[in-house]
């Protein structure tokens, strides 16, 4: 691409007409335990690639729902189901996160 | 001869209720099964919203009931019913008959150790909310440190948790950590105070003018991260981790003190009772009222009624007009019968 | 003993021969394509092995003991091991004696393989020899045992639980013509060797009924038909046997060697893994052992299922069985045949792809490296013992008081041991980790690797490389001190019943070291399924999509099953049973950490 020396900024306002909604209803069909997040951010306080990409399982979640790139937050998920004893609301994360693997890019 | 109506419970529902009851001109017999009446406001210190002394409050009731037939230390035996009457038998060899049963048993607190990873019972400076009012109450606890530099407040404990076998909010553990907060800032001024929340569920009168005070003339700290880690440094300290959610950031910080806000779950007496006169159980695990609007302090069957916080988390004020309602309700399926 | 029939061939036997020729081209066939399947690696250690004498000697035990005899279904429940040895060895016998009987009495015919089978129909007693009346009471011998075999089976299609089997396999319907082919080729041959006893001879089951039936047929008319039916049973059977459970019969016996040379299922279908599809026999001792299907739930997702849906190509149903799996390994270990139903499972999960996939090599290993120096004995307490923080806390302490210097691995940032990565079926990903991990243990200067997650303690020990460093678990470790006089116990009243977690016990194979460390701390009662058959916990990380409230119901069971011990508490040596357990128990749930550290 050629540089022109400037470039112009993204707005950063959320679409959520563009949220891909067929794959977000695959992706609850496949793991309905993504309907029941509370947000109370447990699975992100206890998750070990945390501190490496400020992966959370509900700010994964929102950013699927909001209609934002996954890649770099799941890019240090090592699976350990961690998040899963923690959630509160006995969410099954690590199928939910295979399955955002497998859906998402 | 004045009729019986036995109370099964003593704390602040089953006094209210019997206070009500001496003046409609019954004799209320309190069954209850510790040393003392009160309950677990007997062993607060000071109540939301006007910080007003909860052992007043129970000493009030006391001295209202000072007629009331009251076993202390007693257990029942034995509940069973023949035609409209109710046949209690208590361990102590006596045997009542009454036409109504009040079932004011109560809550219970959450046992915090079973969220191990709170790490109560294992770090030497993880409390819980009832520890905390015991030892402003006067009670000596060598947990609370003498001059904590940092204390935390965990909402939740125990509630709104699939996992705990607890989906119902507990209700009052937001105001009372806010409660706290302020009680402890005022103690230990030099103190940074966290309060972790799910959600802040102040709903009652005057909750939200709490809220204020804290953030405003107290500098407590609120953040919203459910705590789900705690651990101890190499120098000895606590360490919790929660992600502050609204950030989208994981969080770390040391603690002197950890305050643990232990939900309230169905006393399991409660449950025992349910099985012997065959009453119904909720889904969250409280007793079921005929009708969670029109007719909460009473049961399905006929001359058993509740009331507080055996059918659900309640405050005081809330469990104190259902005593006084249950009451009445009692006195008029009474006349009627 | 003459030849009875001057061509020696009649058109009965016909189906039969058919049938055979179709069996044997149809495993030769199957032998080279899974030979063809393997590595090369694999295709010269297998070649190997079968040239080697020690090999062949064990090859041949193995199968003897394994396929005939049926050593491991007799050690499980008699009855069981009876009905199989009986069908399995007495058919043996029988063929073997047959074509003694051909090689001794009319050599000549010992190139007509179908010879020995029939062979009561094409010779006939011109003089009794006690060789021969020994060889015909043999045969009549083993004929009664398999038929007593055959009844035995029909019994068990109608009452399984008489044989300690609660749930036993749906038959498809190739496995019930196999079946009922089966059962009818026995009596049969009685029926038709006995119609023939007064001209070939016979023994006391043949000759009883020939005197029989000939006092009330008066003819001979009912010869042929029944050789006829024998044969086509026979024939009905062999034609069945590659589409049906039976073909676990060749299956196995390529299954022993292939697996005494050593060799791994390294793919989901191919090559071992085939081999080990076609042998399970589909007995349903997997069903029984899952510690899914209490409530008779999910019994379509034990191995036996799986196996079959291989062989149906059901690619929807593999997926779904082998996400399911909680990967406790109690249905390999039960299995009479040695199906790595687990391992097939992970082969299956390692064949999905993924858009996304994390990549660890760029994370800075040198603050862990930094953090892990200092002490000879490096601990390494997992990521989910942070969740339970009263077994670090009770492993360092209990360390403290041996005078075991020792520096926590993990005690800040950490990564994960990668088992969990593993299981799921990202093995490169996995990779990555073990190589972080194996560079921050390598390089802390440890001697000793000691670890209190049995989850991770399996992964140190099968999928990383430390040289010079001693991987060892918390227990035998504790109980060497105590051994040492490093640590003295004091025995309290409490009985604890011990749990076996799925990873230590089938997984690593310590049962023993824990009861005998338990025994001197405190009392200890069994439970009624323990070390081999201990239940799973239900909180597994092996499963990938099964739900809280789907494994409420197993970690229940689990403990009705600890709870029949009658002890006061329950003791374990996972975190994840620990979590798991205490939050249904009626009873106190100790780590082993926690109560040698109370008592100590």
């Amino acid at each position: 691409m050629t540089d022109f020396g400037f470039h112009l900024s993204k707005s950063s306002q959320l679409d959520l007409s563009r949220v891909d909604r067929e794959r977000l209803n695959r992706l609850y069909e496949l793991e309905p335990g993504a309907r029941i997040c509370m947000t109370c951010g447990s699975c992100g306080a206890t998750c070990m690639a945390a501190p490496y990409s400020g992966m959370s399982v509900r700010k994964m979640l929102l950013h699927i729902e909001r209609g934002l790139d996954v890649k770099p937050l799941l890019s240090k998920c090592m699976l350990c189901g961690k998040c899963t004893m923690v959630c509160p609301r006995g969410i099954n994360t690590r199928n939910l996160i295979l399955n955002v693997c497998k859906l998402y890019d | 001869m004045k009729e019986n109506v036995v109370i099964i419970g003593g704390g602040v529902a089953g006094m209210e209720a019997a206070k009500q009851l001496l003046t409609l001109g019954y004799n209320p017999v309190i069954v209850e099964r510790s040393a003392q009446l009160g309950g677990h406001v007997a062993g607060w210190h000071k109540l939301f919203p006007d910080m007003s002394s909860a052992q007043e409050l129970v000493k009030g009731l006391r001295r209202d009931i000072a007629e009331a037939n009251v076993f202390l230390e007693t257990r029942l035996n034995s509940l069973q019913r023949t035609k409209s009457v109710y046949t209690v038998e208590l361990n102590n060899g006596v045997r009542l008959t009454s036409r109504a049963v009040l079932i004011a048993s109560g809550f219970e607190l959450f046992d915090a150790s079973k969220k191990e990873e709170y790490g109560y019972g294992v770090y030497d400076h993880v409390i819980t909310n009832a520890d905390l009012e015991a030892w402003m109450n006067g009670r000596e606890d060598n947990r609370i440190p003498a001059q904590p530099q940092s204390i935390g407040f965990v909402h939740c404990v125990g509630s709104r948790d699939l996992k705990a076998g607890n989906s119902q909010c507990s209700k009052v553990c937001c105001t009372t950590a806010i409660k706290q907060a302020i009680e402890l800032k005022e103690r230990f001024p030099e103190a940074e105070v966290y309060c972790f929340y799910m959600d802040l569920r102040l709903f009652g009168k005057k909750y939200e003018d709490f809220y204020i005070n804290a953030q405003r003339d107290f500098g407590v700290h609120f953040i919203r991260g459910r705590v789900s880690e705690v651990g101890e440094t190499i120098d000895g300290r606590l360490q919790i981790k929660a992600e502050d959610t609204l950030l989208g950031k994981p969080l770390k910080v040391q603690l002197d003190l950890l305050v643990l806000m232990s939900g309230m779950v169905c006393n399991p007496i409660a449950k025992q009772l349910a099985d012997k006169i065959r009453l119904q159980i909720d889904s969250d695990g409280f007793l079921k009222s005929r009708d969670n609007i029109a007719a909460i302090g009473e049961s399905n069957q006929p001359g058993i009624f509740y009331a507080g916080a055996c059918t659900g988390t309640k405050t005081v004020p809330e469990t104190l007009a259902e005593a006084r309602a249950a009451a009445l309700s009692i006195h008029t399926y009474l006349m009627n019968q | 003993m003459i030849d009875r029939i001057p061509s020696g061939f009649h058109p009965f036997v016909i189906p039969f021969l058919a049938g055979m020729s179709f069996v044997f081209l149809y495993c030769i066939l199957g032998v080279v394509k899974i030979i063809y399947e393997l590595s090369w690696a694999e295709r010269r250690k297998l070649f190997l092995s079968l040239i080697n004498p020690k090999y062949i000697y064990k090859n041949l035990r193995d199968i003897f003991l394994d396929c005939l005899i049926h050593v491991k279904l007799w050690k499980r429940n008699k009855l069981l091991g009876y009905m199989h040895s009986s069908i399995a060895f007495g058919w043996f016998m029988l063929i073997v004696l047959g074509h003694l009987e051909v090689f001794l009495f009319v050599p000549g015919r010992i190139n007509l393989f179908y010879y020995p089978i029939f062979f009561n129909y094409f010779v006939a007693e011109d003089a009794v020899t006690l060789r021969g009346s020994l060889l015909f009471f043999l045969m009549d011998f083993f004929l009664v045992i398999v038929l007593s075999g055959i009844i035995l089976a029909m019994i068990k299609r109608i009452s399984s639980r008489l044989f300690g089997m609660r749930r036993t396999t749906r038959p498809s319907v190739m496995n019930n013509i196999g079946l009922y082919a089966l059962w009818a080729i026995f009596p049969l041959r009685w029926l038709a060797e006995s119609f023939t006893a007064h001209i070939s001879g016979g023994s006391f089951l043949t000759v009883p009924a020939n005197y029989l039936f000939r006092e009330f047929l008066g003819n001979d008319l009912n010869m042929l038909p029944t050789w006829w039916a024998y044969s086509i049973a026979l024939g009905v059977f062999m034609f069945v046997l590659p589409f049906s459970r039976y073909m676990h019969i060749p299956a196995e016996m390529l299954l022993i060697p292939m697996r005494n040379a050593g060799l791994k299922i390294r793919s989901a279908r191919k090559g071992f893994a085939r081999v080990q599809v076609l042998s399970c026999p589909n007995c349903g001792v997997c069903i029984d052992a899952c510690p899914m299907t209490v409530n008779r739930g999910n019994v379509k997702d034990c191995t036996v299922y799986l196996t079959r849906q291989i062989r149906r190509n059901n690619e929807r149903r593999i997926d779904e069985i082998s996400d399911k799996c909680l990967m406790c390994g109690k249905c390999e270990a039960l299995c009479q045949v040695g199906v790595e139903g687990p391992n097939l499972r992970l082969m299956q999960r390692a064949t999905r792809s993924y858009r996304i996939s994390p990549d660890f090599r760029d994370i800075d290993t040198e603050p862990m490296i930094a953090a892990a120096q200092g002490s000879k004995v490096l601990y390494f307490a997992g990521c989910m013992s942070r969740l339970t923080p009263v077994i670090p806390e009770s492993v360092l302490s209990v360390m403290k008081k041996a005078g075991v210097d020792c520096t926590w691995m993990d005690r800040d940032d950490a990564l994960c041991c990668g088992r969990p990565l593993f299981t799921a079926g990202r093995i490169e990903e996995a990779k990555q980790l073990v190589a972080k991990n194996e560079e921050i243990i390598i390089r802390s200067g440890a001697d000793t690797l000691l670890v209190s997650c049995p989850i991770c303690y399996k992964m140190f020990l099968e999928n990383y490389h430390l040289p010079g460093i001693r991987v060892v678990n918390y227990i035998p470790y504790m109980y060497d001190l105590v051994k040492q006089g490093r640590l003295t116990l004091r025995k309290s009243d409490v009985c604890y019943v011990y749990h076996d977690p799925c990873e230590l016990g089938r997984g690593c194979g310590i049962y023993d070291e824990p009861r005998k460390l338990l025994g001197r701390a405190a009392a200890i009662a069994e439970a009624d399924k323990n070390k081999v058959e201990s239940i799973c916990c239900g909180g597994s990380l092996g499963s990938l999509s099964l739900n809280f409230q789907q494994r409420e119901r197993m970690t229940k069971a689990a403990l009705d099953n600890l709870y029949t011990s009658r002890a006061d508490a329950i003791a374990t040596a996972c975190p994840l049973c620990k979590a798991t357990f205490a939050r249904y128990s009626d009873r106190p749930v100790h780590d082993m950490a926690e109560i040698i550290d109370a008592r100590t």
